[in-house]
């Protein structure tokens, strides 16, 4: 895949790495006391969910963060930006244009020659064949 | 009872190209290419595909415009703002959390903002790929009349001996 489209395909990772860290860690954390007056709020049963996950998932969704963000800047050092200018380019473009009509008009040139060399050999060779045949002695 | 529509019959031109095997001017040419804006099934489109400036699209562009852009010093400040925007957003959402709309349309322009950087990049793509293209053809017809070169000479070697084989005889 080309350099722009993965890193396209990057931005398009970070945003999702983004989202689903809030998301998850909206939907998985545990519920916090919002005023003296009213009871703590009950304990939910230790599943799966304590302790383990719960402090480990910001941890690792962060770690991926930061490494999607390291890719990023990777990619971006990969860019083959060569020089500026969009008018660097296009003067280039008419240069390799003019070169390649020079080139092709000399390949035009040499094949008419080599064809034209093609035909004499060819006719030789028959003339030459048909002496051969009738027994002619070679001028 | 027929439920269905037949289609439409092929368009009448066919008829024009009677004899255009004998002779290929007899017959109509082909239509030129449509300049500017054309209508198709009802839509209308246009064949000059620019991308369209943040500004057409109501987005505010971060990045300073400006006719030649460093596009890798801009795309490596936008990472930074984006890192720096999400730390925001999970803060707001611990400390305020009815404050998160704000941080969310930052977050969403940074991302149009790469975005549309990454796009403006296309059309420098084609170019190169056409520098590289025709640089390919120039090597290839290149070597192409080395090649034409290389083999008429063998031939002229070849004829020489041949010539000298027959006179020995």
């Amino acid at each position: 895949m080309d350099i722009i489209s993965q890193l396209q395909e990057q931005v398009n990772t970070i945003a999702a790495n983004a989202f689903n860290t809030f998301g998850t860690l909206q939907r998985d954390a545990p519920p916090v006391r919002l005023s003296p007056n009213y009871p703590e709020p009950p304990a939910a049963n230790p599943t799966e969910d304590a302790a383990a996950n719960v402090a480990e998932q910001p941890k690792l969704m962060s770690a991926t963060l930061v490494k999607a963000a390291k890719q990023f800047d990777l990619l971006v050092a990969a860019l083959p930006l060569s020089e500026g200018g969009e008018e660097a380019q296009l003067k280039r473009i008419a240069e390799l244009q003019a070169e390649n009509d020079a080139v092709g008009q000399e390949l035009q040139k040499q094949l008419e020659a080599a064809e034209k060399e093609l035909k004499q050999v060819q006719e030789l060779f028959s003339q030459a064949a048909d002496n051969c045949l009738n027994l002619k002695k070679p001028d | 009872m027929a439920a269905t529509a037949t289609y439409p019959p092929p368009p009448p031109y066919y008829r024009l190209y009677k004899d255009y095997i004998q002779n290929p001017k007899s017959a109509p040419e082909p239509p030129p290419p449509i300049e500017g804006t054309y209508v198709c099934f009802g839509g209308t489109y246009t064949t000059d595909d620019v991308l369209p400036s943040l500004e057409d699209q109501g987005v505010r562009q971060l990045y300073p415009k400006g006719p030649n852009i460093d596009f890798k010093k801009e795309l490596r400040s936008l990472n930074r703002e984006l890192q720096l925007h999400i730390l925001e957003l999970a803060d707001v959402l611990v400390e305020r959390p009815s404050q998160y709309a704000r941080r969310v349309e930052d977050i969403s322009l940074i991302f149009k903002n790469i975005h549309h950087l990454l796009n403006s990049l296309r059309p420098h793509q084609a170019r190169a790929t056409l520098i590289h293209i025709l640089e390919q053809q120039i090597q290839r017809r290149k070597e192409a009349v080395e090649d034409i070169k290389r083999r008429r000479e063998e031939a002229q070697i070849l004829l020489k001996e041949a010539l000298g084989t027959l006179d020995g005889q």
